[in-house]
């Protein structure tokens, strides 16, 4: 206590110093005066008493200095003093300052902006009281991947048998026709619990979340809006509760609207629209129910226990499968942990090197500081005090560096959100916080004693007597300052050289990808989506019709090529596949392939071109023969080295017959994903060849590709008009071009790569500063004897190559070096390439060109200067 | 010769017994309470009364001295007073003790 008290009061000391040492000035001169006059009272003279007190009471400046100390806290004081010297050695060096604080602000700020993506993704906890006992719990068959359960058949016993789950709620994605009020809309709901929105901790903005009566099958039609969707359709309407709405020609009951700031952290949908009892999916009809599972842990109880706990409830022929439980945060942000952890790796790269080309500056400067540490050291200031001014002088470099940093960030993490958000789970808004903070600030002084301690270190050990001598060499400046700086710039050489072959490797297997022929001609094709309501279009017959008509209407419209439609435009839409059919003739082939049903244009108009037999034609109708096209890998699959036009594919069960017509190039939507036979159906035939496995609802969604002679999103607004005025209750969704589409699926590694080849390029281009810097330097300092050498007879060539020699062995060692480090460390990003090998040639060997080269270029100039010395003048410089 | 805590001890006892005191006041008496066996100067005597101050045992205010020499006087505060009585106690029970282990032979029987 009253230690504390002691230091609160040094503290005020450090404040109106000048009077305190004014008043004890006073004091101890009346204290002198006292002792003085008693001296005289006793019989001294003045001057006696003078004497005698004087040697009595010691001397007065260690008693001042003393007591400064103790009043105040001298280390404050001595920082305080090196601060306001250091910033006045800035201000005379604006040049330099500037340099310093631009290089370490772009590293500082780059590497916080992606930490705080790392901090919002990977770090903040859920923004859900209790956030770190949620649990996922996903079901495994065994084979890597998870599942999600069955409302109907695992969840009703968990939850009422769980010993280690206090809460557990289910929810899940679904997509509906939304109408009433405006366009029609495809909107994003979902289906929850009742327990979902307490389990969660969230309360309603208005109205009330679910009842047990409306969570079970048969209740009430209810829905919760979320707090977007109520702004967007219902213009925040404060009465909203009770309002009726529309989904899927069903109607729902307004009952609540979530808080702005509520959201589930999925990879693909943060904000569903809105919610609806699960009960109500739940018609008790065969189809199952799906839901992804949350749970909370009772307290006490560890994440490993939950997964014996829930076993032996799951139903006895179920019991093959096993229960995945993990750490809710874990499973929505681990898949982000490594591109991001990579990203930070190749940021703090930079940043290394930034260091770097500033502890090389900061070493020439040392040396041309050299006599100021002198002088210094000559009155009196140790080693220490020494070393404490020149790091005291690198921290504040350091911290303003960043402070640049963190304006850098502020405004570049918007940018950096732009691009990577899609490859993060939807959390909190990315924002700085107090860690962020925490680790700017931290990064500033870190970088501040990592480059300022060699020079600090090498400048302390000036040698007095060398430096005050007016042509002494000194240290700094000598063999070892020498020999520091050119191990710097090889460390500096060999980071860039790593950072390089990462980004050349991804880079090389984007190209690849994107590379890959996918089979059809993406160029001016605008695609969109139509899911029919199928409660007013539940007969195949009704959901051709719609697409016939829309397709006519399309197709009139100028600046239409072709028009098409298929169940699965590529890259959107779903695939559908079939297994149990046979080949006439072949009866024990198991025909398994993915079933797309298309109108009679939809394979000539994405340019999927023809190998054998034909297209579908508009007589392959209702009534005519059942005909079906197949691709390239479903003819070889199945009818190797023979010829399959005319062949039919048979279920005898379904009564299902269908004549091969024709045969068409593989198509490869998905670049990762190697081609697989598919079977195309034409749609005009959608009510004879049966499609019952999707219940009817295969025809009701479908894609439409339209083919445009100009720019296809000119089209949009005109296509959507065409289908409103059809059945405006149906909503167009998806609205893309291919392209658009296409690159959409690459997006995330474009990302990844794009980030990377920037800070590869960054790291590059200080690298090259460094090596110019170092190299040019070093010719500064040689050419004194630069002359002599011309004065003895080198040819300005011989000179050129002596520099650009010293030059290329650094940069030859840090290639070296930096060759076995990368052949190390690629093999961590192997899993973000794709047909690249990690310590892929032709990668590394560009690396090493293009490093050499601009190295090369680097040396050239002070090599350039260096060839072009005047003896005549060089000999009397110095 | 003097060593911290004592000499704290003793400009409390002293500011306990004669009242608001100057830094020469104080020293003039710890020298004639201890017949002139201690010595002390600045060096000694300031840097105990800025602890004793800045612990918030003594307060200090400018005043004038009986010869009308302007003099900073310090004061016991509260906390000082009870400090007092709490070292003076601790002190006179270690010299007893000492006492005893220095002065043997009377126990014996």
């Amino acid at each position: 206590m009253r230690h504390l008290r002691a230091w609160f009061v040094r503290i005020q000391g450090l404040f109106a110093r000048n009077r305190r040492d004014r008043e004890f000035a006073e004091e101890l001169e009346a204290h002198l005066q006292l002792h003085v006059e008693d001296g005289i009272r006793s019989g001294l003279t003045p001057a006696e008493a003078r004497r005698a007190a004087i040697i009595k009471l010691g001397g007065v400046e260690p008693t001042k200095e003393s007591h400064r100390d103790r009043s105040g806290i001298p280390f404050l004081e001595t920082l305080a003093r090196d601060l306001a010297y250091a910033t006045r050695m800035l201000r005379r060096n604006p040049g330099f300052a500037a340099t310093v604080v631009l290089t370490l602000g772009l590293g500082i700020g780059a590497t916080t902006a992606i930490f705080t993506v790392v901090n919002a993704v990977l770090l903040r906890p859920l923004p859900y009281p209790e956030p770190d006992r949620l649990v996922y719990i996903a079901m495994s068959f065994g084979e890597p991947g998870d599942h999600v359960f069955s409302y109907t058949m695992d969840y009703p016993a968990w939850k009422n048998h769980s010993r280690t789950l206090s809460q557990m709620a289910g929810y899940m994605r679904f997509q509906a026709n939304f109408t009433g009020g405006g366009e029609a809309e495809r909107i994003t709901g979902a289906y929850a619990t009742r327990s979902l929105f307490p389990l969660l901790g969230v309360q309603p903005m208005m109205g009330r979340t679910f009842t047990p009566e409306e969570d079970r099958p048969g209740g009430p039609p209810v829905a919760i809006l979320s707090h977007a969707f109520w702004k967007r359709r219902f213009g925040g309407d404060p009465s909203v509760i009770g309002k009726a709405l529309t989904l899927d020609a069903n109607t729902y009951t307004v009952i609540g609207v979530l808080p702005a700031t509520f959201l589930i952290p999925d990879r693909e949908e943060s904000n569903y629209d809105l919610w609806v009892p699960f009960a109500i999916g739940d018609t008790g009809k065969a189809k199952e129910i799906l839901l992804q599972v949350i749970g909370r842990l009772k307290p006490g109880i560890g994440i490993n226990a939950v997964r014996s706990d829930l076993e032996p409830l799951m139903q006895q022929f179920r019991r093959k499968r096993s229960v995945v439980v993990s750490d809710w945060h874990e499973r929505v942000a681990g898949g982000a942990r490594r591109p991001l952890l990579i990203f930070l790796c190749a940021v703090s790269f930079v940043l290394l090197i930034a260091c770097v080309n500033v502890a090389n500056l900061l070493l020439s400067r040392a040396a041309a500081r050299d006599k100021e540490m002198a002088v210094r050291r000559a009155l009196g200031a140790g080693k220490g005090r020494v070393l404490r001014q020149l790091l005291t002088e690198s921290m504040l470099l350091g911290l303003l560096g960043g402070a640049v940093g963190l304006a850098l960030a502020f405004w570049g993490k918007n940018l950096l959100i732009a691009l990577i958000s899609r490859n993060l789970p939807a959390l909190d808004p990315i924002h700085l916080d107090y860690r962020v903070l925490a680790f700017n600030l931290g990064l500033g002084l870190l970088t501040g004693v990592a480059f300022g301690l060699a020079p600090a270190l090498q400048a302390s050990k000036v040698q007095l007597n060398e430096s005050l001598k007016e042509a002494g060499r000194s240290a700094a400046d000598g063999r070892s300052g020498h020999r520091l700086r050119n191990l710097l710039v090889v460390f500096e050489v060999t980071l860039a050289m790593v950072l390089l072959c990462g980004a050349g490797l991804l880079l090389k297997s984007f190209l690849r990808l994107r590379g890959i022929d996918p089979g059809y001609r993406s160029d001016r094709v605008l695609t969109l989506n139509v899911n029919l309501t199928f409660s007013q279009y539940p007969k195949p017959l009704e959901q051709t019709r719609f697409f016939q008509q829309a397709i006519a209407r399309i197709g009139v419209l100028p600046g239409v090529e072709a028009v098409g439609a298929g169940t699965s435009i590529p890259l959107g839409g779903y695939s559908m596949s079939v297994s149990g059919m046979t080949i006439e003739g072949k009866p024990d082939t198991d025909v398994a392939s993915s079933l797309v049903m298309v109108s009679p244009d939809y394979l000539r108009t994405l340019g999927i071109p023809l190998v054998l037999g034909r297209y579908f034609v508009d007589s392959d109708r209702e009534g005519a023969p059942s005909v079906v096209m197949v691709n390239e890998s479903f003819a070889r699959r199945f009818f190797p080295g023979e010829n399959c036009l005319g062949r039919r594919i048979q279920n005898p069960p379904r009564k299902t017959d269908w004549t091969i017509v024709g045969v068409v190039r593989d198509i490869r939507p998905w670049p990762q994903v190697a081609a697989a036979p598919e079977m195309y159906l034409c749609y005009l035939q959608a009510e004879q060849v049966h499609l019952r496995m999707s219940g009817g609802e295969m025809g009701s969604e479908m894609g439409l590709a339209i083919r445009t002679a100009g720019d296809p999103m000119n089209l949009a607004a005109a296509v959507r008009s065409q289908i409103a005025q059809i059945d405006k209750s149906q909503p167009v969704h998806d609205v893309k071009t291919l392209e658009e589409r296409r690159a959409g699926l690459l997006a995330p590694r474009r990302v990844n790569m794009l980030l990377v080849v920037t800070f590869a390029a960054l790291a590059l281009i200080l690298g090259s500063i460094g090596i110019y810097g170092v190299v040019s330097y070093s010719v500064g300092r040689r050419t004194h004897e630069i002359g002599v050498r011309m004065a003895l007879g080198a040819h300005q060539g011989q000179i050129l190559g002596m520099v650009l020699r010293n030059g290329l062995e650094l940069i030859a060692a840090g290639v070296a070096i930096g060759l076995l480090a990368s052949a190390g460390l690629t093999r961590l990003i192997s899993s973000e390439l794709w047909d690249v090998s990690a310590t892929d040639p032709w990668t590394f060997a560009a690396v090493v060109t293009l490093l050499a080269a601009s190295g090369f270029a680097a040396c050239l100039l002070p090599a350039w200067r260096a060839a072009r010395v005047d003896p005549t003048r060089a000999l009397r410089y110095e | 010769m003097v060593w911290q805590g004592t000499l704290a001890l003793m400009v409390l006892q002293t500011l306990d017994a004669l009242g608001p005191l100057h830094g020469y006041g104080i020293a003039r008496r710890i020298e004639q309470t201890s017949g002139d066996l201690l010595s002390v100067n600045y060096g000694t005597l300031y840097p105990a009364l800025l602890k004793l101050e800045q612990e918030g045992y003594i307060r200090s205010e400018w005043g004038v001295s009986e010869n009308h020499r302007k003099a900073k006087y310090y004061k016991l505060t509260r906390a000082g007073r009870k400090q007092l009585a709490k070292e003076a106690h601790e002190w006179k029970q270690a010299t007893s003790i000492m006492d005893r282990f220095l002065t043997p032979a009377k126990e014996a029987p």
